[in-house]
């Protein structure tokens, strides 16, 4: 028929071969070239259909990323070059790609029947916990119900919860898991400023000239902003760095100074370093006369009192409690007040010991005392763990003590402000506080909590002496939102909740710098698995609160709470939804739509909330002054005994991060096991143990084995491990006691022994 | 004496390739003096003396000697002047291309390069590339060593980009940010660092070892960055 054709126009035998060799010809060489683009120009290995702005689900460090989608998947994942990392990321990171697609998300609902989690619709789910809250609410009131969070939870989720337990329930029992991290931190900014979180920012970096780094493993845990203090120092090799850890880490070993102090030790430090800055005439007598104001407990002080209080802690009298020499610490001290400008960097070092509290305020204190604070470069400055546990939690108040933008439960005024704002009648939010985090989980124990809701978070694995709390949460009607299952918290749960995470939901991350950002959407979530917005949603509605809760989507939840912030001094009401999709985030205070965001607070000029025309507006505080807090060093809370010889620290490594429910199933990080525990070469030659060894560490509460690390990166009379693996649960060992002030258990020592597995008794 | 007459010798020639060269001070200048004579540097000699030969011997047969040569005599001539010495000239020009390519100069010289250059010479900028210039961990051609994959197919894909830069220069059709096209390959990086203690005890190398090896991850993924960024271009870009 073709040929028919060809003929009926003409065409020869001849022509038509030479047409069809054109044509072959054509095909060979052009097809491979066209297809071929990497002729042209270099191709990405991976392919990507569209490129989406976003956030890491990680760190409190709050990378700015590029997610790459292609046919409704995560494909890629790189680092966004207009956010304030640069494109930089970290191994995690970089593993953002991979995290929705891992073994054991939780896929649907589940209901315990007879002791085991079988699937069910989310109408039975949900029908099941609203009864069970319900009934409790009815039978035992409003705190007979409680709220766990997360500072991995959008701000849109923990200001939900948060409304919907205080303002509808009637209960302050909201808590979440801020209070194991960062509550020191954010007690101590209160105390001092008046008002929580950082007062510097990121920036900061690329103008100090001397970095105090103090119970932070920057590079391992916060690799991105180590790299950046990296960058300061190659770019001005003379710029210092101060490490002060019990171990040699990797940021230890970038550091021109390290003060391997003894755990728990460091408010003698701190004391000891103010202590040579009036001694070394360092004191900035501007700060004292027109900025400062003196407390010691309830009592007001004055600077002379500081003095006589310093003179306690020379460095030589500390340099015994410290385990460091005197030398260093005066070192340490002159290199920190007598720089251009000193930027101090801390997080769980400081906040994980029950002097939380008072050593944060110390290092805020050295700050203020030498005016290293509020100049570009010179700023206290604590990182935060989670991705969200500022803009979360902090700053929605989603804490048993807390309301809104720094309110307080305790204040009268606080409450009614937030009464009016929500729209309650007067007496609705309740005037007593709420269980914080050990009290909320004691309070299961009693059986005076009947039902918790926990979201985004795995307290039986991470809180400290875990053990007790476990037949705690066996015993409360445990609702569980989680991604995945199992989790070591999901094996206690009544009813499981499949949350979408992370870029299957949208929402507004912040990070230490206070930088709101935007997580979008990108991809569905698997299974029935909702977002945590969705499910607290259903929950206001049938528990009867949909009136109250009537911000359905996550725009209109924050647009909602940036206009509450409005009547704070944490106003972000310039930062829409709009905005937050546009930009790469903005620093608040940002009262307005114009405003670029504020990269210092309480300074005039820079901080639109800063008045006149002073160095300094303190106006967190009514008299203007931020407070330097008088603290002595106390004693350990758990010696060292003949029995338990040895002082326990823990941490983390790069590469996991928290209870490794996510980064635990990543393909890429299975070859890294954090099963070791470390110990210098002189404890285990005296106890005999070699490197690879089994061996058992135990204290007064409980035991965990691990092999054995020998290494000198340690000091002597100090072991440390991570606390991110459930097999090798440190949180068994770890001690529950916790900072009065703050609320948050001291993770960072107690008293234990160590030894190789076989040689010890068992039971713990 | 024989040494002397060497020296003599090499300085003879090197006058003659410098009055072949019209920018002579380049062609054996204190590169060649520090390092004696490159490939490249021989060849754009050879190549200028070819084309000035070829000229010559083709105006010499042509108009003044061909009554008095042999038909095969001439014959031999036109295709030395017309097919030896021109392909002598291509080689010459194309290694001198290849050569040249692979200097700073040669990437400075488009203005839209400058806040790379420039960034890169700053003895303050954190940027990978200026902290591996202001090291020396790079002697030479620090643009074209990191951007050429090792291999005959990396120096053909280092002049393709090098053409299409070009290209994009000329037509004026390059887009703003400049930013690096497809994936780098890493094993420029690991070319350097692999197999150093450095390297190999980070755990995370391992654990990304195959996503590195196929270039799914880049080394500037954490490392970076290693020019100045988009802000940063911008910024340069104001300066001037």
């Amino acid at each position: 028929m073709l040929l028919g054709k060809i003929r009926s126009n003409g065409l020869t035998r001849r022509q038509l071969l030479q047409w069809l060799r054109t044509i072959s010809t054509g095909a060979v060489v052009v097809g491979p070239l066209s297809a071929c683009r990497e002729l042209w120009e270099r191709q990405p290995v991976v392919p990507v259909e569209s490129w989406h702005k976003a956030v890491c689900r990680f760190c409190g460090t709050g990378c700015g990323i590029q997610i790459g989608v292609s046919e409704g998947r995560v494909v890629d994942v790189k680092g966004d070059e207009y956010a304030h990392n640069k494109g930089r990321l970290c191994i995690k990171g970089l593993l953002n790609r991979d995290i929705l697609y891992t073994r054991d998300r939780a896929l649907y609902p589940m209901v315990r029947h007879n002791g085991e989690l079988r699937r069910a619709s989310w109408e039975e789910a949900m029908g099941l916990v609203a009864k069970k809250f319900r009934e409790a609410i009815e039978q035992f009131g409003p705190d007979s119900v409680a709220f766990y969070g997360s500072g991995q939870l959008f701000t849109q989720e923990s200001y939900t919860a948060n409304k919907l337990f205080k303002a509808g329930i009637g209960t302050n029992n909201v808590e979440g898991n801020p209070r194991l991290c960062m509550a020191s931190a954010a007690s101590a900014y209160i105390s001092v400023f008046g008002k929580d979180e950082p007062m510097g920012c990121y920036q900061d970096i690329e103008a100090a000239d001397c970095f105090f780094i103090a119970g932070s493993n920057m590079a391992e845990c916060h690799p991105v902003l180590w790299e950046r203090v990296k960058d300061r120092k190659s770019s001005r090799p003379e710029t210092r760095i101060i490490v002060v850890d019990p171990r040699r880490t990797s940021t230890a070993k970038g550091a021109d100074l390290h003060l391997d102090i003894l755990p728990g030790t460091d408010v003698a430090l701190y004391n000891a370093m103010i202590h040579e800055f009036i001694g070394g005439g360092f004191v900035d007598q501007d700060m004292v006369e027109h900025y400062l104001s003196f407390k010691e407990g309830d009592s007001a002080r004055d600077y002379q009192d500081l003095k006589r209080h310093v003179n306690r802690y020379a460095p030589k009298r500390v340099a015994a409690t410290c385990g460091i020499a005197a030398k260093d610490i005066s070192t340490a001290a002159f290199r920190f007040a007598s720089s251009n400008s000193t930027m101090s960097f801390w997080t769980m070092g400081l906040n994980q010991q029950s002097q939380g509290t008072v050593a944060n305020r110390l290092v805020m204190a050295m700050h203020l005392l030498t005016g290293q604070i509020g100049r570009p470069g010179a700023t206290p400055f604590s990182l935060t763990g989670q991705p969200n546990a500022g803009g979360g939690v902090r700053d929605t108040g989603a804490l048993a003590h807390a309301l809104p933008n720094g309110r307080l439960v305790a204040n009268p005024r606080d409450r009614r402000e937030m009464e009016e704002l929500w729209g309650l009648p007067e007496g609705q939010i309740s005037a007593k506080s709420g269980y914080h985090t050990l009290a909320l989980f004691e309070a299961m124990e009693r059986g005076d909590v009947k039902c918790c809701l926990v979201m985004g978070t795995n307290p039986a694995q991470s809180l400290p002496n875990a053990e007790r709390y476990r037949p705690a949460m066996d015993k409360t009607f445990l609702v569980v939102a989680d991604a995945f299952h199992p989790t070591e918290t999901t094996q206690f749960a009544d009813v499981l909740l499949p949350a979408a995470m992370w870029a299957e939901k949208e929402g507004v991350f912040s990070q230490s710098e206070r930088r709101y950002h935007l997580v979008p959407k990108v991809v569905d979530s698997p299974g029935e698995a909702r977002s945590d917005l969705e499910i607290l949603l259903e929950l206001a509605e049938r528990l009867g609160h949909e009136d109250l809760i009537s911000s359905r989507t996550p725009e209109e939840v924050w647009e909602e709470w940036r206009k509450i912030s409005a009547h704070s001094k944490y106003n972000f009401s310039g930062i829409t939804y709009e905005r937050l999709k546009r930009e790469r985030g903005v620093l608040w205070p940002c009262p307005d739509k114009s405003h670029p965001g504020t990269c210092r607070r309480y300074v005039p000029g820079e901080d639109p909330l800063a008045h006149g025309n002073a160095r300094f507006d303190f106006y967190g505080q009514p008299d203007g002054r931020a407070v330097v807090w008088l603290g002595d060093q106390h004693n350990p809370k758990e010696p060292t005994s003949a029995e338990f010889p040895l002082v326990l620290t823990t941490g983390r490594v790069l590469e996991h991060w928290h209870t490794m429910t996510i980064t635990g199933k990543l393909e890429a990080l299975q070859e890294i096991r954090p099963n070791f525990v470390q110990i210098h070469p002189a404890d285990a030659a005296r106890l005999g143990i070699r490197d690879g060894a089994e061996v058992i560490v135990r204290s007064r509460r409980g035991q965990a084995a691990f092999i054995a690390q020998v290494s000198e990166t340690i000091r002597p009379g100090v072991v440390f491990t991570t606390f991110h693996s459930a097999k090798h649960l440190i949180n068994r060992v770890t001690n529950d006691v916790y900072d009065p002030l703050s609320k948050q258990p001291e993770y960072k020592l107690c008293a234990v022994s160590i030894k190789p597995k076989g040689t010890t008794n068992a039971s713990a | 004496m024989r040494v002397h007459n060497g020296r003599l010798a090499r300085s003879r020639f090197r006058l003659v390739l410098s009055l072949l060269a019209f920018n002579c001070d380049r062609l054996l200048g204190a590169t060649t003096a520090q390092h004696g004579l490159t490939a490249g540097e021989l060849m754009r000699g050879v190549g200028l003396f070819a084309a000035i030969a070829g000229i010559l011997i083709l105006f010499l047969v042509e108009f003044l000697w061909r009554p008095r040569l042999q038909p095969s005599t001439y014959r031999w001539l036109l295709f030395v002047g017309l097919l030896l010495l021109p392909i002598t000239l291509l080689l010459g020009v194309t290694t001198t291309l290849f050569e040249e390519t692979k200097t700073v100069g040669s990437c400075a010289s488009c203005h839209v390069m400058d806040p790379f250059v420039n960034d890169m010479m700053d003895p303050e900028s954190p940027t990978l590339a200026a902290e591996h210039f202001r090291n020396k961990w790079i002697s030479d051609h620090q643009c074209y060593a990191c951007h050429t994959t090792y291999g005959v197919h990396g120096t053909l894909a280092a002049k393709r980009d090098g053409f299409r830069h070009w290209w994009l220069y000329v037509t004026g059709t390059w887009n703003k940010p400049i930013q690096y096209s497809g994936s780098y390959p890493n094993s420029n990086c690991r070319a350097c660092h692999e197999g150093t203690v450095k390297f190999e005890e980070v755990k995370s190398h391992q654990a990304l070892w195959l996503d590195l090896e196929t270039d799914r991850l880049s080394c500037f993924s954490c490392h970076g960055p290693p020019h100045p960024g988009p802000k940063e271009q911008e910024v340069s870009a104001g300066n001037q």
